[in-house]
């Protein structure tokens, strides 16, 4: 993080969303609009006077719920950058006009309540999306775990948060509802992963492997702890993952291959219900805490963005490649590529791969001054065209436009509207010359009169 | 073709294909590369995409004698 | 007048062990416009690439027929031809009778010879009708925008920068690092996520 911080090529833009992206491969304008802090970061020395004296206390997302962060606040103390945003919807100054303390404490006059959104353009000539995921909402759908109603049944991310140095426990494991060290720890894996009935087809790909590092971990800091992990299959394709696997195994990591039909509370202590499939027969757990190992999902917004950038999704709403095998990182887009778990669930080794990956085709496109375009592209006869723009409703690439036109006519100048081809976005598919009711577009290469050549000649 | 020609063993219809280059051209080169063997009646046109096929060529290759036209993308 | 050259490659038995070969070339020179229809074990190789060329100028060639493999594999291959023989790579037209001819139709010759036929005088029909083409050449912004600051993210990144090219990184959260950065130790050597 420190290094992307630091690296003087590197613009960071933080708190910022993608409003608008025009352009084509080469030539993108971006619209970017930055989000009020309502904190001056050119003052700002993050000194965390301000978050110490705030006095509002609310969940705080980072930390999945398990601990609470101030209405000025940074997400954890190695953040970057580290210095706080003022979270508006929870903020008393802002809300009730009443407060302001922040404001008072700030040595350096930071703090300022009228910031305003800000949007601006930027000119790029390639984009990489790598939006990443978010976790299935279990507790909505999984009523036989209780739809989250106990405090003690948690996702692999809310433990990972826990079990981090600088997490809301400060590195100590413990039962979110009364704070003790859970000794009987029961995991479950494929929570929403290869369930079509509730959550989704297909295998997360990650929590095979967190699974077996969170058993680890249990066993590994707590004295006297027993882990049990509940399966389909344990799947661990990557170099030095099986041995990982069976490492936790070997250190007493209880395998169990089965579906856990029911958790429900007695007294304190968690039953977990399930079949041992293996031995075909019934087991009970008493657990102190259940540790779901939840499907990973497309990132909130990723519809959104999909329209902004102009790239397609799949039935999962991953972003799609251009091709599974031979075209992984790219899309339909030309000039927009993709990495990580926006495109499908992958692990950090996989991740990181495939980033290096959309940074050598960027890097490609870089190395080039100009980009020679196929020309086998759309043409539209401005002569012909009648203005209805039914080509710009078909077109998939955003590359048709009006644009008007100057004629003599009778001696007066007229003007009309025509559609116009824009040779970097289009791509050559024809699917304008098809709507065409006045034949002014054809496609150069595949023109209509060529191909009908070739009907008669394969016809004859 | 007519359809008493039809009953003759030996006649072969004659199929034009219009076949998107970045899908069933590809699938048709593939079958060939695997060597997956197919009745010669079938003759493929390449297009950018099956967006491409004007409904106008289709009609064409009917009044030209094609038996059947196969659309695919 | 259309000025036309037909080159049917044998791919050496890939086609010419299935289709009558010079049978073939003999039928198209029949066909009005074709100057030159000849054929060559591999015209994809030097040889045969010099032999599309010293026709183009001996004959004044305007268009070209390269009846061989699929257009996927070689397009591209016989455009350059085109343009070292100084005609406009997109002159170019292409009948592929290896994969949708002699590797299917292994098994019946003569029918695959006729269809041999049938596909070259389409590549004819649609060569008699091109037009040179010219590609278009549009400016390339060295900057590159990166959106979601997580580990892809941020990676994607340093690789582009690394390589001295200006990287905006833009994150939709107050900070850098992702849902990464909210884990503890990652698998499988157990190191930290910072």
């Amino acid at each position: 993080m420190v290094a992307a911080a630091q690296h003087p090529q590197i613009k960071l833009l933080t708190y910022c969303e993608l409003d608008e992206v025009n352009g084509y491969i080469g030539n993108f304008t971006v619209s970017i609009r930055q989000k009020s802090r309502y904190v001056d970061h050119d003052k700002c020395t993050g000194c965390g006077t301000c978050w110490e004296k705030c006095p509002s206390k609310i969940t705080s997302e980072y930390d999945q719920g398990l601990g609470t962060r101030k209405a000025i606040y940074v997400n954890f103390p190695q953040a970057v950058p580290n210095k706080p945003v003022i979270d508006a919807a929870n903020c008393r100054m802002l809300n009730s006009g009443k407060c302001g303390i922040c404001q008072k404490v700030c040595p350096t006059q930071a703090v300022d309540f009228e910031q305003e959104d800000s949007i601006f353009p930027e000119s790029v000539g390639a984009i990489v999306v790598a939006t990443g995921f978010d976790l299935l909402a279990w507790d909505k759908v999984y009523g036989e775990y209780g739809y989250g109603k106990y405090p003690d049944v948690i996702t692999g991310l809310q433990f990972e948060r826990m079990s981090n140095a600088s997490g809301p426990t400060g590195g100590k494991i413990v039962r979110p509802s009364d704070g003790k060290e859970p000794k009987n720890v029961v995991f479950i894996k494929c929570v929403g992963s290869r369930d079509e009935s509730k959550g989704k087809e297909y295998c997360s790909r990650t929590c095979c492997m967190y699974t077996a590092k969170h058993a680890h971990q249990v066993l590994e800091k707590i004295s006297d702890s027993q882990a049990f992990v509940f399966y389909m299959d344990v799947r661990t394709p990557g170099k030095a993952y099986e041995e990982f696997y069976q490492r936790s195994v070997q250190e007493g990591a209880q395998y169990i291959r089965g579906r856990v039909s029911k958790i429900y509370l007695k007294g304190n202590r968690l039953i977990v219900k399930a079949a041992d499939t293996l031995l075909g027969r019934p087991v009970e757990v008493e657990a102190d805490m259940v540790v779901l190992a939840t499907a990973m999902i497309p990132s909130e917004g990723h519809a959104e963005l999909a329209q902004t950038v102009g790239i397609t999704v799949d039935k999962d709403g991953f972003f799609q490649e251009a091709h599974p095998k031979l075209r992984p990182v790219e899309t339909n887009t030309a000039g927009v590529f993709l990495a990580g778990n926006c495109q499908g669930p992958k692990d950090i080794p996989d991740t990181v791969a495939q980033s290096g990956s959309a940074a050598s085709k960027v890097l490609a496109l870089m190395s080039q001054d100009e980009l020679s375009m196929d020309p086998m592209i759309s043409n539209i006869d401005e002569e012909f065209c009648s203005g209805c723009l039914s080509c710009q409703a078909v077109c998939p690439y955003r590359a048709i436009q009006p644009e008007t036109v100057t004629y003599r006519q009778g001696g007066q100048t007229m003007e009309r509207t025509v559609a116009a081809v824009n040779s970097g976005l289009c791509q050559g598919c024809g699917a304008c010359t098809v709507v065409c009711r006045s034949g002014a577009a054809n496609l150069k290469g595949f023109s209509n009169e060529q191909l009908l050549a070739e009907v008669n000649a394969i016809c004859r | 073709m007519s359809i008493i020609q039809g009953k003759n063993k030996q006649w072969q219809p004659l199929i034009v294909g219009f076949c998107c280059n970045w899908c069933s051209y590809a699938g048709a080169d593939l079958a060939g590369v695997s060597r997956m063997p197919y009745p010669p009646s079938i003759r493929i046109i390449r297009v950018p995409c099956s967006g491409r096929i004007n409904p106008q060529f289709v009609i064409r290759a009917f009044q030209r004698g094609a038996d059947g036209v196969l659309v695919s993308g | 007048m259309k000025r036309i050259g037909v080159f049917i490659c044998w791919c050496g038995s890939n086609i010419g062990g299935v289709v009558d070969v010079p049978g073939v070339a003999a039928e198209i020179a029949g066909i009005s416009g074709v100057l030159c229809s000849t054929d060559y074990k591999y015209m994809c190789s030097e040889p045969g690439q010099d032999k599309i060329i010293k026709a183009i100028k001996d004959d004044h060639l305007d268009r070209i027929v390269v009846a061989s493999c699929s257009p996927r594999l070689h397009e591209t291959t016989f455009r350059k031809v085109l343009e070292r023989a100084g005609l406009n790579p997109y002159m170019l037209e292409m009948a592929n009778i290896r994969e949708h001819c002699s590797w299917v139709h292994a098994s019946d010759k003569e029918a695959a010879t006729q269809k041999a036929i049938a596909l070259i005088k389409r590549a004819v029909a649609k060569v008699s009708q091109l037009e040179p083409l010219f590609a278009s050449h549009i400016p390339v912004t060295k900057r590159t925008l990166v959106v979601g600051g997580g580990i892809a993210g941020m990676q994607a990144a340093l690789d582009i920068a690394d390589a001295g090219q200006e990287v905006l990184l833009l994150e939709r959260e107050p900070t850098i690092g992702g849902k990464m950065a909210m884990l503890d130790k990652t698998f499988p050597t157990l190191d930290c996520s910072a």
